[in-house]
């Protein structure tokens, strides 16, 4: 008997290796006349701005906010999801436990939902 | 410990546990091949289907009919220039393709295409592996291709990839907690995580025709999974991420030749992994809308598989086809104002009637607990009237703080004409008050 | 209740003693409830709303603990929620301690008579020195989410010192933790450097959690369970490596060590107490070192007392750094909210030496001494706090020390309870500070630590020099001419350093009563 997790390591190593082969190979097998204009960021024809964005780049705080609030409910749903297998032997008890939980979680969600941290302008 | 887990693991998970190595491999090659062929197959698809919905005929000069457009269009790829910006970070840049390629395809490694059936000699089930965390393993694969998107855009060293990188992110994740919610509710009534014990829970019908199916017995969460799905994948009407008005191409704007050409394959392979789940879940995989008959062995389950799974797909060219594309406040209102909060509140109530169900309630206890749920459910809907934000007064500000121009400017009811004398032309009606009230 | 038990294969559901956990369920469900409350109410009714939630809690939480106290209960405690919560005597002592010191301070938190709109800013997302923050410092508004915040913490707080294994006390760690960071950076006056003090007690106290979580995973490691009586068990009679053990141990103590602000893990305490909005550094300097020790006394009882031998001379070097970096490093401030910071690193050291006061019979007379003195020093040092939130010019408070020269000639009342709490401080006879020293040391020569009495002996009058200073600063320098004034405080400022001050006296005079309930149990193991 194989480890059941072998077919997905070799899943894995397959795309891999043809991923990896797809992007070592691509350099050789396109031409290669390289310019300035191909070089530099592209803006549509415009000069690019002068301020590297990698490293230095600043981004809306909103999106912060989003990434935060997806960790909260990921982890709601990782709590979902054993209470859901195990649902039938939990029984009453289980169900209490999680009606509370989501409530408790959806206290924050009316406040977060109230003071705007879900609206985007 | 190892006794209770041979006890736990379905009957699929034991039937492919004798798998042989080369069968295994085969399979490994197989499902490549598939996907790869159905990313080509798609591609021609969409633009014949779009093309049709536009009463334009769309390709038809590669191959018979134009079938072989997409292939053409793959290796010529190949041979493009390959680019990369001086700004670029040299191995994230390298690595993003890769990053998000990888975890499409693992993805399906757990989608069960066909039931028992026999290849070369050997009784198998046609699905790569099942395990006890099937769904997992698609979620986390889902997450997992987010960081090829962001670490491209992030790499690129270029403006438009960046914004276009997290935008993605966002959308994806915030997608991503009501798909996962979804799945909740099926799991809850397999009593387990692996996806071929899910398709063998929907083998049944209920009153006796109608197949027993998720998706009719658990039409909401169907409904959250399918549109979630398509935001999940960043396909219109979601497709803000790659808005070409507003970002030329998104997170993959630097990319080119064979680079290029993985993101796309990614793409298309996460759809066709989530049509493939939803088939899975909702539409009793590979089984036959009827039970017990000879079309529901063997081999023909691949044949249903391939034709819901192609459903979905054309269901995603067809809201290609159809819809406009969202702005993105109201495609995050979408998912975190609607999807999520119905995802939470349908669970609840799923995971009630089902206790009530199995614990043998009395109908009064029953009628309670549903009565206290939908009493916490009005409570708080009746509590969340949507905040309207204040128009302060005072100069109006952009999202970036620059001082923007008043919208509601009076526009004169008649363009001055050039008869009228010079001293009789009204001053001030439309003069623009911008920087009046900035203190 | 027997339909839990409706199926055979059903996963039983654990053993719940609602009223011995009443008081903690009280606190988190109100926290919860403000929480909606925050989201729900218009602006100008959420002080009110919120203030009396919280004050009723406080008062019902009390109220069901002194219900459970005093009705018949298991005189060794029980351990409810599958053993996770141990309810015992000192728990129940630590809890009582918490609540009615989290009261002193919510009263110093919620008040707006010192301060126009309270000490917390109005909206605390805006940038520091931008336009929309100079119009801000005019709204009398305040973030009233520090309700919810401290209620929070305060839960936190409660499930830390009962908590019997070390999973519980981790999250109980971080539900405590999380609320105080954000607390710290919403002062109303110098927001920068609350900001400031905000991230750095953030960052470290991340770090320390991270020490304490591997601390866990290795004591795990060791013992095969989390339950600190099973740590106990394991490291009883094995021949088991015990290079887990005392690693483990290690890493975990100085997690616990940061959080009690003992030295040398103290160096975020300065900067956080100066920083944060001074009712909240009076929360923390009170609850968060009962919390600790709390913790501390609990995990060396229980799951550590077999091997005390090992660790002893460790923790024994500890609380002298703690108490020579307090006394030593506290002369040289110049600034009265760092000066008792380090006041409060030196007590640290002292609180050390009661937690460590083990006999090798297996009994701990250092329990009942350290857990009064947690509560003598806590109410000193709100009230402490409240007169430092009285002392303001026109830049908020004036904290340094300069400025409180000649104090006592505009505000005799005020220096002279300032100096009745330094004395306290210091530890003078009539005050609390003394009774509590004095039964620490008198454990720590019972546990045979003679020598670490006199260390200590020496940093206290180190350290009462220091207090000194200050009082002859109030009593024998001329005011300067452009000196801060005192304010008037309102009611809710009035009752906290009343109540400080007035324990500190009672306890100083008539301590036996505490003592006694102090001394009346173990903790559970």
């Amino acid at each position: 008997m194989l480890d059941p997790y072998l077919p997905l390591v070799l899943m894995f190593a397959l795309a891999g290796a043809f991923a990896l082969f797809s992007v070592t190979a691509a350099p050789y097998i396109g031409p290669r006349r390289y310019n300035k204009a191909k070089l530099d960021a592209y803006e549509c024809g415009i000069e690019p701005s002068p301020q590297p964005v990698v490293g230095g780049g600043r981004m809306p705080v909103a999106y912060y906010l989003t990434a935060m609030l997806f960790i909260l409910f990921d982890i709601e749903m990782v709590f979902l999801y054993p209470f859901a297998v195990a649902a039938d032997k939990l029984g009453l008890f289980g169900l209490v436990e999680i009606v509370l939980f989501v409530a408790t979680l959806g206290f924050a969600y009316v406040y977060v939902w109230r003071r705007g941290g879900l609206d985007w302008n | 410990m190892t006794k209770n887990f041979a006890a736990e693991i379905g009957d699929t998970a034991k039937l492919l546990a004798d798998d042989p190595i080369w069968l295994v491999l085969i399979k490994v090659v197989g499902i490549f091949a598939f996907l790869v062929v159905m990313t080509l197959f798609m591609i021609n698809w969409e633009r014949k289907v779009v093309a049709r919905m536009q009463h334009r005929p769309g390709p038809n000069r590669v191959g018979p009919n134009g079938w072989l457009q997409s292939l053409a269009d793959g290796l010529k790829l190949a041979f493009k220039e390959d680019i990369r910006p001086v700004l670029a970070d040299k191995w994230v840049f390298f690595l993003a393709p890769v990053i998000s390629c990888i975890p499409a395809f693992l993805a399906f490694s757990v989608i069960p295409l066909a039931g028992e059936v026999n290849m070369f000699g050997q009784q198998t089930a046609l699905q790569l592996v099942d395990l006890p965390v099937g769904v997992l393993v698609v979620l986390a694969c889902s997450s997992i291709g987010v960081y090829g998107i962001v670490l491209s855009g992030w790499a690129s060293g270029s403006p438009y990839p960046l914004l276009g990188a997290l935008r993605s992110a966002a959308q994806v994740i915030s997608y991503e907690i009501a798909m996962g919610l979804s799945i909740v509710a099926v799991i809850m009534f397999t009593g387990s995580m692996s996806t071929g014990d899910i398709v063998g829970a929907q083998a049944s019908t209920v009153l006796g025709f109608a197949p027993g199916w998720f998706g009719l017995l658990l039409f909401p969460s169907f409904a959250i999974y399918v549109v979630s799905m398509v935001g999940e994948t960043n396909r219109a009407p979601f497709d803000l991420p790659e808005a070409e008005s507003e970002l030329v191409g998104g997170f993959h704007t630097e990319y080119s030749s064979l680079k290029f050409a993985l993101f796309f394959l990614a793409e298309y392979v996460n759809m066709v992994t989530v049509s493939a789940l939803a088939t899975t879940l909702f539409l009793g995989g590979y089984h036959a809308p009827w039970s017990g008959d000879f079309l529901n062995t063997g081999w023909w389950g691949l044949l249903w598989f391939i034709i819901k799974t192609l459903a979905f797909l054309f269901l995603f060219i067809w809201l290609r086809g159809t819809l406009p594309r969202l702005r993105y406040d109201q495609f995050m209102k979408l998912g975190w104002k609607v999807l999520v909060p119905t995802s939470l509140v349908w669970i609840m109530a799923v995971a009630v009637i089902r206790t009530g169900a199995i614990q043998q309630l009395s109908t009064a206890q029953r009628l309670i607990a549903l009565g206290v749920v939908v009493g916490l459910v009005l409570l708080v809907s009746f509590l969340l009237p949507d905040k309207k934000v204040q128009d302060t007064k005072g100069v109006p500000l952009a999202g970036s703080g620059f001082p923007v121009p008043p919208l509601d400017l009076a526009v004169p009811k008649s363009a001055p004409k050039r008869k009228v004398k010079v001293a009789n032309i009204p001053k001030d009606t439309a003069a623009v008050t911008t920087g009046k009230e900035a203190e | 209740m027997n339909l839990l038990v409706a199926q055979a294969q059903q996963i039983e559901a654990p053993q719940i003693d609602y009223g011995a956990i009443a008081p903690l369920l009280v606190v988190l469900g109100a926290a919860c409830m403000s929480v909606l409350l925050e989201a729900l109410l218009p602006k100008h009714q959420r002080w009110a709303v919120q203030l009396v939630l919280t004050l009723g809690t406080l008062v019902g939480a009390t109220g069901a603990l002194i219900f459970y106290a005093t009705s018949e209960r298991p005189a060794q405690g029980v351990a409810t929620l599958a053993g996770a919560i141990a309810v015992d005597s000192p728990s129940l002592f630590l809890w009582a301690t918490l609540l009615v010191l989290a009261f002193g301070s919510v009263l110093l938190i919620a008040d707006r008579s010192v301060e126009p709109g309270g000490a917390f800013v109005a909206q605390a997302a805006i940038r520091p020195g931008t336009i929309q923050d100079r119009a801000q410092a005019t709204k009398t508004g305040m973030q009233t989410e520090v309700f919810p915040l401290t209620l929070f913490a305060l839960g936190g707080m409660m499930t830390f010192v009962a908590s019997n294994d070390l999973l519980t006390m981790f999250v109980a760690l971080e539900v405590l933790s999380l609320p105080l960071y954000l607390m710290c950076g919403l002062a109303r006056r110098r927001r920068l450097l609350s900001q400031e003090a905000a991230v750095k007690y953030f960052l470290l106290g991340a770090f320390a959690s991270a020490f304490f979580l591997y601390g866990v995973a290795l004591l795990y490691g060791y013992a095969g369970s989390v339950k600190l009586s099973a740590i106990a068990t394991a490291a009883a009679g094995t021949d088991r490596s015990d290079t887990l053990l005392f690693a483990g141990f290690g890493l975990l103590v100085v997690g616990l060590l940061f959080k009690a602000a003992v030295g040398p893990f103290h160096s975020w305490t300065p900067d956080v107490y100066q920083g944060a909005p001074t009712p909240v550094t009076a929360f923390m300097a009170a609850c968060t070192k009962v919390a600790a020790f709390g913790g501390i006394l609990r995990v060396l009882t229980v799951a550590f007392e077999n091997t005390q031998w090992e660790w002893r001379g460790v923790l024994y070097g500890v609380a002298v750094v703690s108490m020579v970096i307090g006394a030593v490093l506290g002369l040289t401030q110049t600034d009265v909210k760092r000066m008792i910071a380090y006041s409060s690193v030196a007590h640290a050291g002292f609180l050390l030496i009661g937690s460590i006061a083990l006999t090798p019979e297996g009994t701990a007379p250092g329990v009942s001494a350290t857990l009064f003195y947690l509560l003598a020093y806590g109410f000193t040092t709100i009230a402490a706090f409240g007169i430092v939130s009285l002392v303001r010019n026109s830049d908020g408070e004036a904290t340094h020390l300069s400025q409180w020269a000649g104090l006592a000639k505009r505000s005799p009342i005020v220096a002279g309870v300032f100096t009745f709490l330094l004395l306290a401080l210091a530890g003078i006879p009539l005050t609390s500070g003394f009774i509590g020293k004095f039964v620490v040391f008198s454990a720590a020569i019972e546990a045979g630590l003679a020598p670490l009495v006199v260390i200590a002996l020496v940093a206290s009058a180190v350290a009462a020099f220091f207090y000194l200073r200050v009082i002859v600063l109030m009593y024998f320098s001329e005011p300067a001419p452009d000196g801060p004034t005192v304010t008037v405080p309102g009611a809710f400022t009035t009752i906290a350093i009343t109540l400080g001050a007035v324990v500190t006296l009672v306890l100083g005079l008539w301590p036996t009563f505490v003592l006694d309930w102090a001394g009346t149990g173990t903790f559970l193991s």
